[in-house]
C-alpha cells in the first residue's frame, strides 16, 4: 500500500438520504454511498455510512472530511428551531415584522407574508442607542439586560439574537449586551448582529440574525455529536463545514454561525461545475442543473461562482422574491426556478400553454412513470419527442410508459386545440425559455456575454434541454461531465479550505484614506491567517484576495470589485482605482459617471488554503464512434420542425478522442444528451462530452 | 362543456409561441428595473422603488411592464406616450433620442415624476419604446408639498421635450432641470441612470426580434392586447349588471373632501362616474389630473378580476372612466397636484365600498394610507442632503383575512432602512414600532398602524416634510367592520394638522402615529382565540378588547 495515498470524505444529509463520496486524491477514484437520514440523529446515519464506506485499511488515509446538510434549511422551512428571543434597540422590536413595507406581489390582494420567526412577546427591548456614525447617543442600560436575562430564563427561551441598530459601525453595546446574557444565562447560544452579518440595513440584519440564533442549539447539538461520532469510528482529522458561499469553515464557525451553512448543498453544485471547467480550460460557464422539480442555473466566471449577499429562506412561494425571509450571508448566487422534469404543463386563463411552477415530483410523478400520475409533464414531453428511451430510464431501473404519456399529453392538447407532437413540443420550448429567460438575466446582472459561455449540464434533465438552452442563448456548446451522479457530492471536495470576511467602512475614495483600507483590509487578513492556521494550512499555502464594494458618491447600490494590488496606499486613485471601478461598472450596466466621486461601503477580504489537487481517471482511447452505437430512433428537433432518425450512443462505449456529429442521442444510466443538428460532441480526455455548436 | 369561448373573436395565434414571447418582454423589462435600482442615485428610487419600467408599443400602447412595477405608471404611460408622439410626431424621431417630460396632466399627475420614452430602432424604423416613470428627488419650486395656490408654485413643468438628441445630451435641458432643482446630483444621476437602463433594454429588444425574425411588434401588440381584452370582458360578463354607487368623505387638506362613484357594470364593459365628487380645490395640492384618476380606477378591478395576467393596455379598454371637468378628480391644468396621492390613494376605497357585495374574497376594507416624510438641508458632514421615507399604516380586512401590519397599498414601495436615513441626513429615528389599537374591529380586523418619530440632530435648522393622511376620516370598514384610527401627528409634543415645510430646530421631534386599517364584517363575530391572540401580541389593549370585542376573558392574557 502506498504510505502517501490521502482520501478525502464528503457527506452531504438531506431530508430522505445522506450521500457519501470518498475520492482518492492520487487516483482519482471514487466511491459513493447512499443510506437513509435518521432524523431523530443524523450523526448515526453519518457513522453508518462511514463504516459502510471506508475500511480500516483507508480511514488513517482520510486527510479530511466534509460536510454539508440542509437541516438548517429544512428547520427553518418547517419552522422547526428553537425557541428563540429578540433583543433589540428600545423602540424597533417590530421592524422585525414590518420588513420592508413591501408586497411581492402587487396584484395578489390575498397574499401572505411570511410569519416572523420570533413572536411579539419574545421580541424584547433595551434602553440604549447608536448615531449614524456609531457613536453612543444613549448609553446601553446594564441593568435592563440583565432583568431581561430572567425573562429569558422565565420564557425558557432556547437562543437569543441580538440585533442593535448600527452595531456594524460600533459593535460596543452588542457585545456588552451579550456578555452580560452569557454570563447570567451560561449554556445559551447568543447571535450577535455585528458578527452574524456586520452590515448596513436593519431589517435584512436583523432577519439574519434571528434566523442564525433560531437553528444554533441544533447545529450546536448536532455538529457537536457528529465530531465525537467520527472521532469514534477512527477518523483523526478535522471536520470541515461546506459554506453556502463555497467556502469551507471549521466546526466551531459552523456551530456559531450556521446561516452561513443553508445553501451548502446548491453551493456544491456550482462548485463541481469550477472544478469541471478548470479540467476543461474553461473558466467562463453557466452551471444548468434540472431535476425533477426545479431548474439551478449558476455563472461562473473567471473560475469562480457568481456570489450574493442577499439571499431568502422559507418562502411563502418558493418561486417569488420578496415572500420569504432575507438572510445576508454570502452565497453562491443560484437562481432556482419552477422548471423540471416533474414540472406540469397546463392551459392558462389567457388560453396560453404553460408549464410549472407546479410539479407532479417524484410521486405520482410524470404520467409515463406509471405510478398514478396523469398531468402532462415536461418529461412525457421530452419522451414523446424521442428524447429519453423508455426502455433505459436511469439505466433500465424503470421502464416509461409511452401509451400514458400519450394520453396525458393527448388531453391537453385538444383543450388547446394544438396536435399531439405541437403540445409536446410546445411543453419543451416553453419550460426552456423559462429557464432561458432566467438564465439570460442573470448572467446579465453579472455583466457576461452569454456568447462567450458553455453551459455545464448536470441533473436528470439538464443533458436533455442542454442543446436548446444553449442555442437560444447563443453559448458556445454545452458539456455534460463523466459520472454525472456524483458532481454535487465531488463538488464538496473540490473547493479548496476558504473563509469570507467582510467589514462595512463607509468613506469616500481619496487618496489620505487608502492607508487606513489597508489597515483594515491587514487587520481581516490576521483573522484570516489565524482561521487558516486552525485549519491546519501552511503559511505558504495561504492565499488572500481583496474585494471592495464601491459605488459612485450618492448611490445607494454597490458592486463588488476585485482589489487586485497587494497596498491600496501604493496605488494611483486616479490612474488605477477609479478606471478599474468604471470598467466594472461598464461592464455591467453600459455606463459609467466617471465625472463622480466614489465611495466604498464594504471591505472584504477572502483567505484560502490550496486547492485539492485532484486527479481524475482518464477515459480509455477509443476512434470510432460506431461502437457506441445503440441503434437509432426518431427525435424531433426544433430547427427541423419534423422527426429525424437519430443514431443513439452508448456513453459508456465512446472513447476519448471520439466525436459524434449532431443529430445524435448519447445515453448514460443518470441522463441522457440530446445533440441537436448543429452539435458537434467530443469525449474528452476525463470521458466528459464536450458539445460544440457550429454555424 | 358548453361555457362560451372568450376568445371566439380575437384572431388566432399560436399559444407556444405567444407565452414565449411575452415572458421573454417581460424578462426585458425586468432587466432594466433591476438596473435602475442598481445605478440610481436617490433613495426614493433606489430604495423606495418609486419607478417603473414599460415597454411601449409603436402606437403608444403598453405591453408589458416589469414585475415589481407599480401598477399606475403602465395604467398612464400609453397616455403619456401620445402627448408626447404629437408633438415629437414618430417620423421625426432618430436613434439616439430620448424624450421626456413631468408635465402633470400628460404624465403622472405630479411634478416630480419624470417620464423618459426612448425609442427603439430596428432595421432602421421604431418600432417600440423604452418607457420609465421616476419619481424624483426635486423639481424646485416651493419648499413645501401640500400647499400651493398653483402648480407654477411646485416646481420647473418640463414640457415634451428630447433630453438626448441622437445620443447626445441635450446639455440646455440638463442644465434647466439640474439649475431649478436643490440636489441636482440626485435627479440627474437618476435620470442618466435611467437613459443608460434603456440602452440595455433597446439590445434585449433587438436581440429578440432578430431571434424571432421580427420586422416590428405589430402583430405581437395585437395579439397581447386582444386576448387580453376579451378575458377581461369575460371576467366583467360573469358580473351581475348593476348600478353600484357609495360616497366617502376623505381627509382633503384643509376642507374635507367628497369622493363619489357610480359604478355600471353592463354586459362586459364597466363605466364609472365620479360625478358628485367634491370640486378641485385651490387649498391644498391635492387635485388630481384626469390621468391618475384613471389609472388608479383601474387597480381594483384589475387585481380582482385579472390578478394573473401582466399588466398590458388590454386589459383596461373595457373600463370606462368619467369625471366631471373641475372636479377633484378631473382638475383643471394650473391647479396645484403635488401631493394627489392623498386623494387617488382612496379611489380603491370608494369603489370596493361601491362593488364589494359582487367581488367576494377580493374586497378590501380602507387602508391606514402612506405616509410619506423627508428631510431635507445642507450641512458640513453630510453634504446637501435630501432623504425621504414612506412609511404606511395597516392595510384594510378582507372577507377572509386580517389586515396587513403596515404595508404599501394600493402603491407599491419599500421603506427606507432607518440606517441609511441616519448615515445620510442629521436625524435620529426615536422607534418604528406598531401603534396598538389602531386596527379597526371586525370578525377580521384591520391590520395594525404604526408608531414612527424622528428628531433633528443638527446643530442648526433642517427642514421637513411630512404628508400624513386620513387624520380626520379614518379608513372606512367593511360589511358591518369598524373603521381603522385616525393618523396624528405632533410636533414636539403638539398636535398639527398644517403640514407647510416645516423648519425643524435642533432636538425637534415628529410623531407621526399612522392609522390602523378597517375591519371587515360584524365585530361579534371574531373568534376568541383571534381576540386572544391579538391581545397576546399586544395588537390591542385590554380595555379595547373589552369595549370593542366584549371580551370578558381574564385580564392575564394581556402581555405583549
Amino acid at each position: 500500500m502506498n504510505d502517501r495515498r490521502s482520501l478525502r470524505f464528503g457527506f452531504d444529509i438531506g431530508g430522505t438520504f445522506t450521500d457519501f463520496v470518498l475520492i482518492d486524491e492520487q487516483s482519482g477514484a471514487i466511491r459513493t454511498h447512499k443510506t437513509l437520514t435518521t432524523p431523530h440523529d443524523p450523526a448515526l446515519a453519518v457513522l453508518q455510512g462511514w463504516q459502510e464506506l471506508v475500511s480500516a485499511a483507508d480511514a488513517p488515509h482520510v486527510e479530511s472530511a466534509i460536510h454539508g446538510t440542509t437541516l438548517f434549511t429544512n428547520a427553518l422551512i418547517e419552522r422547526k428551531g428553537a425557541r428563540t428571543a429578540f433583543l433589540t434597540t428600545k423602540g424597533f422590536r417590530d421592524i422585525l415584522e414590518m420588513g420592508k413595507e413591501m408586497r411581492y406581489d402587487i396584484y395578489d390582494l390575498l397574499l401572505v407574508l411570511p410569519e416572523p420567526l420570533v413572536p411579539r412577546r419574545l421580541r424584547l427591548e433595551v434602553e440604549e442607542r447608536l448615531n449614524g456614525r456609531g457613536e453612543v447617543v444613549t448609553p446601553l442600560c446594564a441593568p435592563e439586560v440583565e432583568q431581561l436575562a430572567e425573562v429569558l430564563a422565565d420564557e425558557g427561551v432556547e437562543a437569543v439574537a441580538i440585533c442593535f441598530l448600527h452595531a456594524f459601525t460600533n459593535p460596543e453595546h452588542e457585545q456588552a449586551a451579550g456578555a452580560c446574557l452569557a454570563e447570567r444565562l451560561p449554556g445559551l447560544p447568543i447571535s450577535m448582529s455585528h458578527e452574524v452579518a456586520p452590515e448596513i440595513r436593519e431589517y435584512e440584519r436583523m432577519s439574519t440574525t434571528v434566523c442564525n440564533a433560531y437553528v444554533q442549539p441544533l447545529a450546536e447539538t448536532y455538529l457537536r455529536q457528529m465530531e465525537v461520532r467520527l472521532r469514534d469510528a477512527g477518523f483523526a482529522r478535522e471536520l470541515f463545514l461546506m459554506l453556502s458561499s463555497g467556502g469551507v469553515s471549521t466546526l466551531e464557525t459552523a456551530v456559531k454561525f450556521p446561516i452561513r451553512l443553508v445553501e451548502s448543498g446548491p453551493a456544491a453544485g456550482a462548485l463541481a461545475a469550477v472544478f469541471y471547467g478548470e479540467l476543461l480550460d474553461e473558466p467562463d460557464l453557466v452551471s444548468f442543473d434540472m431535476g425533477g422539480t426545479t431548474a439551478k442555473m449558476c455563472l461562473i466566471k473567471d473560475g469562480r461562482p457568481a456570489m450574493s449577499d442577499n439571499f431568502e429562506i422559507a418562502r411563502v412561494h418558493r418561486f417569488k422574491r420578496g415572500s420569504g425571509l432575507p438572510v445576508r450571508v454570502p452565497t453562491i448566487e443560484l437562481i432556482e426556478i419552477g422548471a423540471g422534469g416533474g414540472s406540469i404543463a397546463r392551459k392558462d386563463e389567457l388560453g396560453l400553454l404553460k408549464v410549472g411552477p407546479d410539479s407532479a415530483g417524484a410521486d405520482p410523478g410524470p404520467a409515463c412513470y406509471g405510478l398514478g400520475g396523469d398531468q402532462p409533464t415536461v418529461t412525457d414531453a421530452d419522451l414523446l419527442l424521442g428524447y429519453l428511451n423508455p426502455e433505459f430510464f436511469l439505466g433500465g431501473r424503470m421502464t416509461l410508459d409511452r401509451s400514458a404519456s400519450e394520453r396525458a399529453i393527448a388531453g391537453l392538447a385538444a383543450e388547446m386545440n394544438l396536435s399531439a407532437l405541437d403540445t409536446a413540443h410546445g411543453i419543451f420550448q416553453v419550460v426552456n425559455e423559462n429557464m432561458i429567460s432566467a438564465t439570460r438575466v442573470h448572467v446579465a446582472e453579472r455583466g457576461a456575454d452569454p456568447r462567450r459561455l458553455k453551459l455545464m449540464a448536470i441533473g436528470g434533465a439538464g443533458p436533455v434541454h442542454a442543446y436548446e438552452i444553449a442555442r437560444a442563448l447563443r453559448m458556445r456548446g454545452f458539456v455534460c461531465p463523466a459520472s454525472a451522479g456524483v458532481t454535487s457530492a465531488l463538488g464538496f471536495l473540490t473547493a479548496p479550505s476558504a473563509f469570507e470576511f467582510a467589514r462595512t467602512h463607509i468613506a469616500r475614495l481619496e487618496p489620505s484614506g487608502l492607508a487606513e483600507l489597508d489597515r483594515i483590509y491587514d487587520e481581516l487578513a490576521a483573522e484570516g491567517r489565524q482561521v487558516l492556521r486552525k485549519a491546519g494550512i501552511a503559511e505558504e499555502d495561504m492565499v488572500f484576495t481583496r474585494e471592495a464594494d464601491l459605488r459612485h458618491v450618492g448611490q445607494g447600490h454597490e458592486i463588488v470589485v476585485s482589489l487586485p494590488w497587494d497596498r491600496l496606499a501604493d496605488t494611483s486613485l486616479e490612474e488605477q482605482l477609479r478606471p478599474h471601478f468604471f470598467d466594472r461598472y461598464t461592464e455591467i450596466y453600459g455606463h459609467a459617471h466617471t465625472h463622480l466621486d466614489l465611495e466604498i461601503t464594504t471591505c472584504r477580504l477572502n483567505a484560502s488554503g490550496p486547492k485539492p489537487d485532484i486527479a481524475l481517471p482518464e477515459a480509455e482511447p477509443g476512434s470510432d464512434p460506431a461502437a457506441a452505437l445503440k441503434g437509432s430512433r426518431p427525435v424531433y428537433f426544433a430547427e427541423t420542425r419534423s422527426y429525424v432518425d437519430t443514431p443513439v450512443y452508448d456513453r459508456y462505449l465512446l472513447g476519448r478522442g471520439t466525436s459524434v456529429e449532431g443529430p445524435a442521442i448519447v445515453e448514460e444510466r443518470e441522463s441522457t444528451a440530446v445533440i441537436g443538428p448543429r452539435g458537434l460532441g467530443e469525449i474528452d480526455r476525463y470521458a466528459n462530452l464536450v458539445v460544440t455548436l457550429r454555424d | 362543456m358548453t361555457t362560451t369561448d372568450p376568445f371566439a373573436e380575437t384572431p388566432d395565434f399560436d399559444p407556444v409561441s405567444l407565452e414565449i414571447q411575452w415572458q421573454r418582454l417581460i424578462s426585458i423589462m425586468d432587466e432594466i428595473d433591476f438596473a435602475t435600482v442598481k445605478t440610481s442615485f436617490s433613495t426614493i428610487v433606489g430604495e423606495s422603488r418609486d419607478f417603473a419600467c414599460i415597454l411601449v408599443d409603436q402606437n403608444g400602447d403598453s405591453l408589458c411592464q416589469s414585475r415589481f412595477s407599480p401598477p399606475n405608471f403602465c395604467v398612464v404611460l400609453p397616455r403619456t406616450a401620445r402627448r408626447l408622439l404629437a408633438v415629437h410626431p414618430l417620423e421625426t424621431l432618430r436613434e439616439g433620442d430620448v424624450l421626456c417630460t413631468n408635465d402633470p396632466w400628460i404624465g403622472t399627475g405630479h411634478l416630480p415624476d419624470y417620464i423618459l420614452l426612448t425609442p427603439v430602432f430596428h432595421q432602421g424604423k421604431p418600432v417600440a419604446f423604452m418607457g420609465t416613470v421616476a419619481h424624483l428627488s426635486d423639481v424646485g419650486g416651493h419648499r413645501g408639498d401640500i400647499e400651493a395656490y398653483d402648480v407654477f408654485t411646485e416646481g420647473i413643468r418640463i414640457p415634451p421635450s428630447k433630453l438626448f438628441i441622437e445620443g447626445e445630451p441635450n446639455e440646455f435641458l440638463f442644465e434647466v432641470i439640474g439649475n431649478n432643482c436643490r440636489v441636482p446630483n440626485l435627479v440627474l444621476g437618476d435620470i442618466r441612470a435611467i437613459a443608460g437602463t434603456h440602452q440595455i433594454g433597446i439590445r434585449r429588444l433587438r436581440d429578440f426580434m432578430d431571434d424571432y425574425a421580427m420586422p416590428d411588434l405589430v402583430e405581437l401588440s395585437s395579439v397581447i392586447h386582444g386576448r387580453s381584452e376579451s378575458l377581461m370582458r369575460s371576467r366583467i360578463e360573469a358580473l351581475p349588471d348593476g348600478e353600484f354607487e357609495f360616497g366617502l368623505d376623505i381627509d382633503g387638506y384643509v376642507d374635507i373632501v367628497h369622493l363619489h362613484a357610480t359604478v355600471r357594470i353592463q354586459g362586459n364593459d364597466i363605466h364609472v362616474d365620479y360625478g358628485g365628487t367634491s370640486a378641485q380645490t385651490r387649498k391644498g395640492s391635492i387635485n388630481c389630473a384626469y390621468n391618475t384618476t384613471f389609472a388608479s380606477t383601474m387597480y381594483p378591478f384589475k387585481c380582482s378580476l385579472v390578478p394573473q395576467i401582466p399588466n398590458n393596455q388590454g386589459l383596461f379598454r373595457p373600463i370606462h372612466v368619467t369625471a366631471p371637468k373641475g372636479c377633484i378628480l378631473n382638475c383643471d391644468d394650473g391647479l396645484p397636484v403635488q401631493a394627489r396621492a392623498k386623494v387617488t390613494n382612496n379611489i380603491n376605497q370608494v369603489l370596493f365600498g361601491a362593488v364589494w357585495p359582487i367581488l367576494g374574497e377580493h374586497a378590501q376594507a380602507g387602508s391606514g394610507s402612506i405616509w410619506p416624510f423627508s428631510v431635507h438641508g445642507d450641512l458640513e458632514g453630510y453634504g446637501s442632503f435630501s432623504v425621504s421615507c414612506l412609511p404606511h399604516g395597516g392595510r384594510g380586512a378582507m372577507q377572509g383575512l386580517d389586515g396587513m401590519p403596515p404595508i404599501a397599498f394600493p402603491h407599491n414601495s419599500s421603506v427606507t432602512p432607518i440606517e441609511i436615513m441616519e448615515t445620510q441626513a442629521p436625524i435620529l429615528i426615536l422607534h418604528k414600532e406598531f401603534r396598538p389599537d389602531s386596527a379597526g374591529a371586525g370578525r377580521q380586523r384591520g391590520g395594525i398602524g404604526q408608531r414612527m418619530t424622528f428628531r433633528n440632530i443638527a446643530d442648526s435648522t433642517i427642514q421637513g416634510r411630512v404628508r400624513p393622511d386620513k387624520m380626520f376620516c379614518a379608513p372606512p370598514g367593511l360589511d358591518g367592520g369598524v373603521p381603522g384610527v385616525v393618523g396624528e401627528v405632533r410636533w414636539n409634543g403638539r398636535n398639527i394638522d398644517r403640514f407647510p415645510p416645516l423648519d425643524l430646530q435642533p432636538g425637534d421631534e415628529i410623531e407621526l402615529l399612522m392609522p390602523g386599517g378597517g375591519g371587515f364584517g360584524p365585530v361579534v363575530e371574531r373568534s376568541t382565540e383571534h381576540i386572544r391572540r391579538d391581545l397576546e401580541a399586544g395588537f390591542i389593549s385590554e380595555a379595547a378588547a373589552r369595549r370593542d370585542y366584549g371580551w370578558d376573558g381574564p385580564s392575564e392574557a394581556s402581555t405583549g
